[in-house]
C-alpha cells in the first residue's frame, strides 16, 4: 500500500510535462498542380481520392482504394492525390494510427494534401493548429485543390 | 436405474459429444492481447466521439454434484443466486459507450460501461437485491510520451484471466484460483455465515455488496513500447481496493504492478487476436479493514506469472499465482465477527493456476478448448474454520462461431475438490460435473 503523500512530486512532474507537451511542427505547402504533372511524366491514369469524413473505416477506404490502384496499374503508371478536408483531416494528425501505412503510400508515391481552410478551422476549436503527419502537404483549399486536379485531367473519387 | 448412475452416463455422453462435435467442424475467442492499451486508449485520429457497445450472454448451467446428508454448499449450486443446481440465466449484459469525446483531440479519451447481468456483482445474494452496476468509467490523458493516465474506475492491472475482455473469454466460468483468490469480495457487518442447505432456495450466497470484477477506483500511469517485434507494456496503478464500489474504506491505497513483454508474429494486426507471444507479470498489495471491528487491519497480497501464445489455428495459456491475506472462504462464508466461524478476514495463503488451450480448426466455424486448473487454498492449515483444501478441475469446451460478434459456447467442467479436514471434506468431495452453455452476442 501507499500513503497520498509519497505521489505528490510525482504527479507535480506529470503536470510539468503534461504542460510542455504538444508543440507543433509546421509542415510545407503542396506544389502547384501545373508543377506535380510534370513530376510524373509517363502516369497514365491520374486519380484524385477525397477524404472528408473523419471515421476508421472512411480513412481505412481511402487507403486501400489508393492502395489498390498502386497494384493495378504499378506506381510509375499513376499518379494519386488525397486531398483531405473537413473531417477527414483527422488522416493527416500526426499520432494517426493510419501513419505506418500513409508512410508506405507515399514512398510509393502517392501525395496527401492537408486543407489549410479546415487547419484554421480546427486550430480555433482546438486553440492551436493540429500537428500533422509530416508527409503532408498544405494546399488553401481542399475542395479547390479537387476542382483544380480534376480540370488537369484526375478522376476525382471519393471513396 | 439410479439417479446417480444417470448422472455419470449423463456426464460421460456431454463430454463425448462435446468433443466429438468440436471435431467435426472463424472468429476466434482470444487470448494474446494486450488488454492494458486495448482498454485504456483509443485508436488516434480514428476514434469517433462515442461508440456504443456491449454484449449480452444468456447462459444456462446444470451442476451434477451431489447433496451431502440433503444440503449443498456454493461449489454445487448455480450461481450467482445458488439456490439450485440448474438455472438459465442472463450472465451478462453489458452496454457502455467508449471513444473521444473531442475528435480534433487524440490525446483524451473516455471509456463506461454498466452491467445489467445477474451475476456476483449485480445479484446482492441473500442479504441483498439485484443491482445494476456501473464497472467501468474511465477517463484516459495520452499527454505526456511513455506516460499515459487513466482516471477512474476500470479494470487494474493484473492476471490475464481478469483483465482479458470477459466477453472474449474461451470459457463460460472462470478458473478456481481466478473466482477465489482475485475475484474480491467484501463483506458487510451484520450478514453472517449461511450454513449449508437443501434445494430448492439454498439461497447460499452471504455477500450483499458487488464481487470487484477485478476493477479498482484510482490512477493508473501506463504505456507500451516497440522494440523491432517486441512490445513491452508498463502499469503501474494506485487504487482504492474497494472494487467496483466509488469510496474508498480505508486511507492505505492499493497498489498494482504490471508489465508484459510480448513478440508480435505480426505488427500489422492489432486488436484482441494480434498473433503473439506474450509473458507477463503482476503484483498487488493492499490493505483492508474488518468490517466486524474496523480497528483491525489486514495485507491483503497477490503476485503471480504467465505466458499467452496466441497464433492460429493454436492458442496456449497458462498461469500461477499467489495470494496471502484476505482469502476467499466460499460465498457462504464472509464470516461474522468471530474466530470459530470461516472468515474472509484472514491472514491465510493460497496458490493456483491453469494451463488451456485452444485449436481453431482451420476453415471452419468451430473452436476446441481444453484447460486444466488447480487451487489450493488456506495452504498450511490442517484445521479449524478454514482447512487447507483443494480444487482441481478439467475444462473441455467448444465454441461455435456463428459469426465475428456471435458465437456459442458449450463446457463441460469434471470437477475435484477436497480438504483436510473430514467436516469440510465432507461438503466438498461429491463436487462433481458442471455443463455450461452460452450464447455471447456483442454489438
Amino acid at each position: 500500500m501507499i500513503h497520498l503523500s509519497r505521489i505528490t512530486p510525482i504527479a507535480l512532474l506529470l503536470a510539468a510535462a503534461l504542460a510542455t507537451s504538444g508543440l507543433a511542427q509546421a509542415n510545407e505547402n503542396a506544389e502547384p498542380v501545373a508543377k506535380i504533372l510534370q513530376e510524373k511524366p509517363f502516369a497514365q491514369t491520374r486519380v484524385a481520392l477525397q477524404i472528408s469524413d473523419g471515421s476508421e473505416e472512411k480513412q481505412a477506404l481511402v487507403l486501400n482504394v489508393a492502395s489498390n490502384l498502386l497494384k493495378f496499374y504499378g506506381p510509375d503508371k499513376i499518379d494519386i492525390e488525397v486531398v483531405a478536408f473537413g473531417p477527414g483531416l483527422r488522416l493527416l494528425f500526426k499520432d494517426n494510427v493510419n501513419s505506418q501505412r500513409i508512410q508506405e503510400l507515399a514512398a510509393a508515391g502517392v501525395r496527401f494534401s492537408a486543407c489549410d481552410n479546415t487547419i484554421t478551422s480546427m486550430a480555433k476549436l482546438l486553440g492551436h493548429p493540429p500537428e500533422l503527419n509530416p508527409i503532408a502537404r498544405i494546399v488553401p483549399a481542399g475542395i479547390v485543390r479537387m476542382v483544380e486536379l480534376n480540370k488537369a485531367g484526375f478522376f476525382v473519387a471519393r471513396p | 436405474m439410479k439417479p446417480q448412475t444417470t448422472n455419470k452416463k449423463i456426464q460421460r455422453y456431454l463430454a463425448l459429444t462435446s468433443l466429438c462435435a468440436g471435431i467435426f467442424a472463424a472468429m476466434p475467442s482470444a487470448h494474446a492481447a494486450n488488454w492494458i492499451m486495448l482498454q485504456g486508449t483509443e485508436p488516434a485520429g480514428t476514434a469517433p466521439r462515442a461508440e456504443v457497445w456491449g454484449f449480452i450472454q444468456p447462459t444456462y448451467s446444470k451442476d451434477f454434484s451431489n447433496a451431502f446428508a440433503g444440503k449443498y454448499v456454493p461449489p454445487k449450486l448455480v450461481g450467482p443466486s445458488l439456490d439450485s443446481q440448474s438455472s438459465f440465466n442472463i450472465l451478462r449484459a453489458r452496454i457502455g459507450v467508449r471513444g473521444t469525446g473531442f475528435p480534433l483531440d487524440n490525446k483524451i479519451n473516455y471509456f463506461i460501461l454498466t452491467e445489467f447481468g445477474n451475476n456476483a456483482m449485480t445479484n446482492g445474494g441473500a442479504y441483498g437485491n439485484y443491482t445494476p452496476v456501473l464497472t467501468d468509467a474511465s477517463v484516459t490523458l495520452n499527454y505526456i510520451p511513455g506516460a499515459r493516465i487513466r482516471l477512474g474506475l476500470f479494470k487494474y492491472p493484473g492476471a490475464e484471466e481478469g483483465l482479458q475482455g470477459i466477453n472474449m473469454s474461451p470459457y463460460v466460468n472462470f478458473t478456481d484460483v481466478t473466482n477465489q483468490m482475485l475475484q474480491e469480495r467484501f463483506p458487510t457487518k451484520g450478514q453472517g455465515n449461511i450454513a449449508p442447505q437443501a434445494t430448492p432456495n439454498a439461497n447460499m450466497n452471504a455477500y450483499s455488496q458487488p464481487s470487484s470484477g477485478f476493477r479498482d477506483v484510482g490512477a493508473q500511469v501506463f504505456d507500451a513500447f516497440d522494440v523491432g517485434s517486441w512490445e513491452h507494456t508498463y502499469a503501474v496503478m494506485l487504487g482504492n481496493g474497494n472494487g467496483v464500489n466509488m469510496t474508498d474504506t480505508n486511507n492505505s491505497k492499493d497498489l498494482y504492478l504490471y508489465w508484459s513483454s510480448a513478440y508480435l508474429f505480426d505488427k500489422s494486426a492489432k486488436g484482441a487476436f494480434q498473433p503473439s507471444l506474450k509473458m507477463f507479470t503482476w503484483y498487488q498489495n493492499g490493505k483492508r479493514n474488518n468490517v466486524w471491528n474496523t480497528t483491525q487491519e489486514q495485507d491483503r497480497k497477490r503476485y503471480g506469472a504467465g505466458v499467452a501464445y496466441l497464433k492460429m489455428p493454436f492458442r496456449v495459456t497458462a498461469e500461477y499465482m499467489w495470494g496471502k491475506g484476505m482469502i476467499f472462504q466460499g460465498a457462504q462464508n464472509p464470516g461474522n465477527g468471530t474466530m470459530t466461524a470461516a472468515s474472509i478476514f484472514n491472514d491465510n495463503k493460497a496458490s493456483g493456476g491453469y494451463l488451456e488451450g485452444g485449436w481453431y480448426i482451420p476453415n471452419t466455424k468451430w473452436e476446441l478448448d481444453l484447460r486444466y486448473d488447480t487451487y489450493k487454498r488456506n495452504t498450511g492449515i490442517m484445521s479449524g474454520p478454514t482447512p487447507e483444501a483443494n480444487f482441481r478441475t478439467w475444462t473441455t469446451g467448444v465454441n461455435y462461431h456463428f459469426n465475428k460478434k456471435t458465437r456459442l459456447t458449450v463446457d463441460y467442467a469434471f470437477r475435484k475438490d477436497s480438504a483436510v479436514t473430514t467436516a469440510t471434506n465432507n461438503q466438498l468431495k461429491d463436487v462433481k460435473g458442471l455443463l455450461t452453455l452460452q450464447v455471447t452476442a456483442a454489438f
